[in-house]
């Protein structure tokens, strides 16, 4: 261990000496990002496009690197008591905001406490009430005291929201963010594009490469692919899937591919009628030919699952088969649950989703033979927010990769999850029980066999369909060096510099 | 004509101040609300009701409208909800870039639409007259979005000469900066064009067949110099009235012109409020476009005034 | 043409001796598509809305004549059935405005004073808001859909209507047979319905020709901004905005519409030409 931080410290001074000539030949990387950022403000953020700012602006206590595993961020190490009730974050030293000053415990104290507050209004709040209390041991030392054992509270910090910002500076983080990340925020023009800069005083001895940043909003795809060809751009991150095979044909273009575990999904709300029967929710999912809905939604970039967890994952139940699409057992299905001719039901989509929304159009197309008409409606998001999600029987949703498998499963699925309630409202005590014994599993052969039965379970139940994990793609010119598709979406481009 | 003027303005401000109480209260019923658009997805609704007593959404609605626009008195546009910035200098940025965007369309429109009707005045009935008609028949068959998707697909996609979408500001340099003007300028040209150049050609081919004319062609004096001097002077009034009018036009498109071409200008910037459901950003967006809108009508109405002396002791609304 | 007056009842005026080409060409293209608008989803060779994820994206051929769009669905099937949309749209619209217009104009001309200031100024309040704004804004009220747009595309031609249909009127007002009537001592509604309406028709059908024209093209960036026809209908202006990402693949989902509503609006247009040459001889010289 000694002689790596050794090697790493001489490798670091190496890199150092050779930063300046670097720098000059690392230069501008210009990227495409599809919407407008709403915030910069990483507390309410919720957007992936809004990510990317939070990880070249910021650093949490801890980071999900590239290959899932949990690295040091802002906390050099961190432990946990037995009982996994106690948890202590040892902080950096010497770590800067770009203000100048120092990142001490106190900073994280007011990050998290922001976060817990409602009127902040931050997606990450509910991860975060498990938190009991929280004190700075010292100035670089601070300690959690959770409400219940919970093993995953580190991944927590590794989240887009909870990233460590200046208490002194919480007011005007929307418009003039100050972080520790390796870029540091120059300027934002809403709508056209945010400027960030070298962080001179980045820990990371000899990072970023890059001098600067552009990050430009270029909603319409076929202009994001005609100036990567160009030249006027060096990466378009998250390609739309229909873009991808455009971008794989062109020879100075890359397509960046990682399989992830973001979905979207078909909701049927258990609360309303006629889902609150589970032999129409089955019907709806026997009828839904999962391949062939992740060809028309993501041109097939993306994989056919069971469930969040993805294929990719050593947990994924490969034992069950994946629902080929079978109307007419659905339509017996469905005679048995009283509609021998079908019922006719409203799919609301959220606008502007285009994976989501030709999902929403497949759905209506494959369910037709099956004796169910579906009209699709799509309504703008603010009232899809409002009106549709946890409210309406029948629509379309997606979520974003989360850290862990429990992350990922456990808010949906279990009964008193935080994602369920407004949800699909499902509720199964054999489920809660699975949920519960993998998160204090002995072995990963026991989470391993939970987890596998979690699938079933939520195949043969159908709370909602889950068709697809989607594969992240970014779209990048052969000049773009030391680039890699983050499987949580990041942008991490602190090791990346552009070639001439 | 000053007395006119006065009128017409005070008359433009009464109508400005119903539209804001339309504007308001329109926005006020529109669906969704921005708290929950705040609090994201799964807030629950002691959240929703934090953020919109912190923003003082639950205000009566007099209340509301009685402190926006004493703002906007005060040139204080209020402050975008999900920006979190003020919405003045956000909106003068978008408002800056759709200008130079109509002031340039409307350059070029000017140029060519004339010089177009002007050429099918003079040739009547021949090759070129022919070619003008059928020209601008074209530019207004089809709507601009689908003139953007051609002309995307023609310099954008095959002949790569020209980005297709975003903008670049000056400091880039000049040549990225008009690069990126190009297609929605070209788009906006091919929209209005049409009417600019058969009002010229119509407005030409009346004058050429007045005495002025044919007097001053029997003087003697050069054919150039006869159109140039003495036809177009007098043809060019109601041209320059209609481009009024197109300046208007233009500000209203721009809507659709900046989402097929990604330019960050006001049009984009109300279709971003209004998904969002940010209410400032949507009432002073509007706002601005139609006051906008409403000064070039106006100077249009003034210009054909000028021109047409009767008008001015006619009815307000001519 | 002499300065004969054009407002008498049409059935004193001398037939022209020949349809102006115009008018002519403008029949040429639209009967066809007036075919098609109301047999389009038999002539359809597919269901508008059938998904075919074997052959997305196709080049036109023999067996998709206008090639596949991103589902696999027949873009000419949808064109034809998009005809429907944009003239029933374009119709309705217009219907709306004559509607709500026409008696507000008969109205605030044949009335005068208070009851003109008010209807007038709150026109004034209408039109000063461009014509796509005025769209969006009553639109952004309630979830979008067609019927929605097509309301909203009424309202915003209202205004238009009412000053084309209180000029007139005005201009009527002054003349002798108005008068003549005044002095019989007939009605109100009367003169307004059997003398003044007849004569109105006319530059109405004129101006309602152009207002089809920019319905159909407002209906068309109102669907295009994704306020108005919502997926899967195959409206023209939708099918072009969601043809957008595959433009350079598949160029053919958004020329297909595009030349289709290029033919409508052209052919209408043509016909609003030769309608004011045969209905309203005055503006024939001007332009």
């Amino acid at each position: 261990m000694v002689k790596r931080l050794v090697a790493r410290a001489v490798l670091s001074a190496f890199l150092l000496s050779g930063t300046a000539l670097a720098a000059q030949a690392a230069g501008t990387l210009k990227v495409a990002v599809d919407s407008n950022l709403n915030t910069l403000d990483p507390a309410k953020m919720k957007g992936g496009q809004e990510y990317v700012a939070a990880y070249l602006l910021f650093n949490g206590l801890t980071a999900i690197a590239a290959d899932m595993t949990l690295k040091p961020d802002l906390a050099e190490r961190w432990e946990h008591s037995a009982d996994l009730k106690t948890w202590t974050f040892f902080l950096k030293k010497g770590v800067k905001f770009h203000s100048g000053r120092e990142m001490d415990a106190e900073d994280v104290l007011a990050t998290i406490t922001r976060i817990q507050d409602k009127a902040t209004g931050s997606t990450a709040r509910v991860n975060f009430e498990i938190v009991e209390s929280m004190k700075a041991v010292d100035s670089h030392t601070v300690e959690f005291t959770l409400k219940s054992p919970y093993s995953g509270f580190a991944e927590l910090f590794g989240e887009r929201q909870a990233r460590i910002v200046p208490r002194d500076a919480l007011d005007t983080l929307a418009s003039n963010p100050v972080g520790t990340g390796p870029f540091q925020f120059v300027s934002f023009a809403p709508g056209d594009r945010m400027v960030v800069k070298r962080n001179p005083t980045y820990f990371e001895a000899g990072l970023p490469k890059l001098d600067e940043v552009v990050i430009r909003i270029l909603p319409e795809t076929a202009s994001q692919v005609a100036a990567l060809t160009t030249g006027e751009l060096d990466l378009a991150w998250n390609l739309p899937p229909e873009a991808v095979d455009k971008v794989k044909a062109t020879s100075n273009l890359k397509a960046e591919a990682v399989p992830t575990s973001t979905w979207d999904g078909v909701i049927m709300n258990g609360t309303t009628k006629p889902f609150d029967d589970v032999r129409v929710r089955r019907a709806v999912a026997t009828a839904l030919d999962k391949q062939a809905i992740t060809q028309i939604a993501l041109f097939g970039y993306g994989t056919p699952t069971h469930s969040p967890i993805p294929p990719s994952h050593p947990y994924f139940n490969k034992d069950l088969p994946i629902a080929k699409g079978d109307p007419a057992a659905a339509k017996k299905m469905l005679a048995e649950a009283g509609y021998p001719n079908g019922f006719e039901v409203t799919l609301y989509t959220p606008a502007g989703r285009a994976t989501r929304e030709r999902l929403g159009l497949a759905v209506r197309e494959l369910l037709k033979p099956a004796g169910i008409t579906v009209n699709v409606q799509r309504v703008p998001f603010d009232v899809f927010l409002k009106d549709i999600e946890g409210k309406a029987g029948f629509y379309i949703d997606g979520f974003f990769s989360r850290p862990t498998i429990d992350t990922s499963v456990y808010p949906w699925y279990h009964s008193r999850g935080s994602w369920n309630a407004a949800l699909w409202n499902y509720s199964n005590p054999a489920m809660d029980k699975l949920l519960d014994g993998a998160r204090q599993a002995s072995s990963e052969e026991e989470a391993k066999k939970l987890y596998g039965e979690v699938q079933a379970l939520a195949v043969q139940d159908a709370p909602g369909v889950i068709p697809y994990v989607i594969n992240h793609v970014n779209g990048v010119s052969a000049r773009v060096q030391g680039f890699t598709s983050h499987p949580m979406m990041f942008l991490d481009l602190r090791n990346v510099s552009v070639g001439q | 004509m000053l007395l006119y003027t006065l009128t017409r303005l005070a008359y433009l401000a009464m109508v400005l101040v119903v539209m804001s109480i339309l504007v308001f209260l329109v926005t006020q019923a529109m669906p969704g609300d921005v708290a929950s658009m705040i609090a994201g997805q799964f807030a629950s609704k002691e959240v929703i009701d934090a953020i919109t007593v912190k923003l003082g959404l639950d205000q009566p609605l007099i209340v509301q409208y009685g402190r926006w626009a004493a703002g906007i008195l005060q040139g204080d546009l209020g402050r975008s909800l999900v920006l979190e910035q003020p919405v003045a200098p956000i909106l003068m940025e978008a408002l800056s870039r759709s200008l130079v965007l109509a002031v340039v369309a409307l350059a070029v429109v000017t140029v060519i639409g004339i010089g177009a009707g002007v050429l099918a005045a003079v040739r009547r009935g021949r090759m070129a007259d022919q070619m003008v008609s059928g020209v601008s028949y074209l530019g207004i068959a089809v709507p601009d979005f689908f003139w953007a998707i051609v002309l995307v697909l023609i310099f954008g996609s095959y002949l790569k000469w020209l980005p297709t979408g975003g903008y670049a500001p000056l400091a880039d340099g000049f040549v990225p900066w008009a690069s990126h003007l190009v297609l929605p300028v070209v788009t906006l040209v091919l929209m209005l064009i049409a009417r600019i150049a058969r009002l010229t050609r119509s407005s030409m081919i009346d004058v050429l067949q007045t005495n002025y004319v044919k007097y001053a062609r029997a003087k003697g004096l050069p054919e150039k110099v006869v159109i140039v001097r003495h036809a177009l002077r007098n043809a060019l009034l109601p041209t320059i009235t209609v481009l009024a009018i197109d300046f208007g036009l233009i500000l209203g498109g721009v809507v659709v012109i900046e989402t097929v071409f990604s330019f960050p200008g006001m049009g984009r910037l109300l279709l971003f409020a209004i998904q969002r459901h940010d209410l400032p950003l949507i009432q002073a967006t509007i706002l601005i476009i139609s006051t906008a809108y409403c000064l070039a009508n106006l100077a249009a109405d003034l210009l054909y005034a000028f021109v047409n002396p009767k008008i001015r002791h006619g009815m307000g609304n001519a | 043409m002499t300065a004969a007056s054009p407002t008498r009842a049409a059935s004193s005026r001398s037939a022209p001796k020949r349809w102006p080409t115009s008018l002519v060409l403008g029949i040429a293209l639209l009967a066809p598509l007036l075919v098609v608008a109301v047999a389009g989803p038999w002539l359809a060779p597919y269901p508008y809305d059938e998904m075919n994820i074997m052959s997305r994206l196709q080049p036109p051929g023999p067996d998709f004549w206008f090639g596949t769009d991103e589902y696999g669905r027949d873009v000419f099937s949808r064109t034809l059935v998009g005809t429907t949309n944009s003239l029933v749209m374009g119709v309705a619209a217009t219907a709306i405005s004559l509607l709500v217009g026409v008696p507000l104009g008969l109205v605030a001309g044949y009335g005068r004073g208070r009851t003109d200031e008010i209807i007038m100024r709150c026109m004034d309040v209408l039109m000063s808001f461009p014509p796509i704004l005025l769209g969006i804004l009553v639109l952004a009220v309630t979830p979008p859909a067609l019927w929605k747009a097509v309301v909203a595309i009424g309202i915003v031609y209202v205004p238009q209507v009412v000053r084309l249909t209180r000029a007139i009127t005005l201009e009527l007002m002054q003349e002798e047979f108005i008068t003549a009537a005044r002095l019989r001592g007939e009605s109100t509604a009367y003169i307004l319905f059997h003398e003044i309406l007849p004569n109105i028709w006319p530059p109405l059908a004129v101006e309602s020709s152009l207002r089809v024209v920019f319905a159909i093209l407002l209906g068309a960036a109102l669907s295009f901004i994704g306020m108005g026809a919502q997926p899967p209908s195959s409206d023209w202006g939708l099918m072009i905005s969601e043809a957008r990402p595959f433009v350079e693949q598949a160029p053919w989902i958004a020329l297909c519409p595009g030349l289709a509503m290029g033919i409508t609006v052209i052919g209408i247009n043509l016909l609003g030409d030769g309608l004011r040459a045969v209905l309203d001889p005055r503006n024939t010289g001007g332009h």
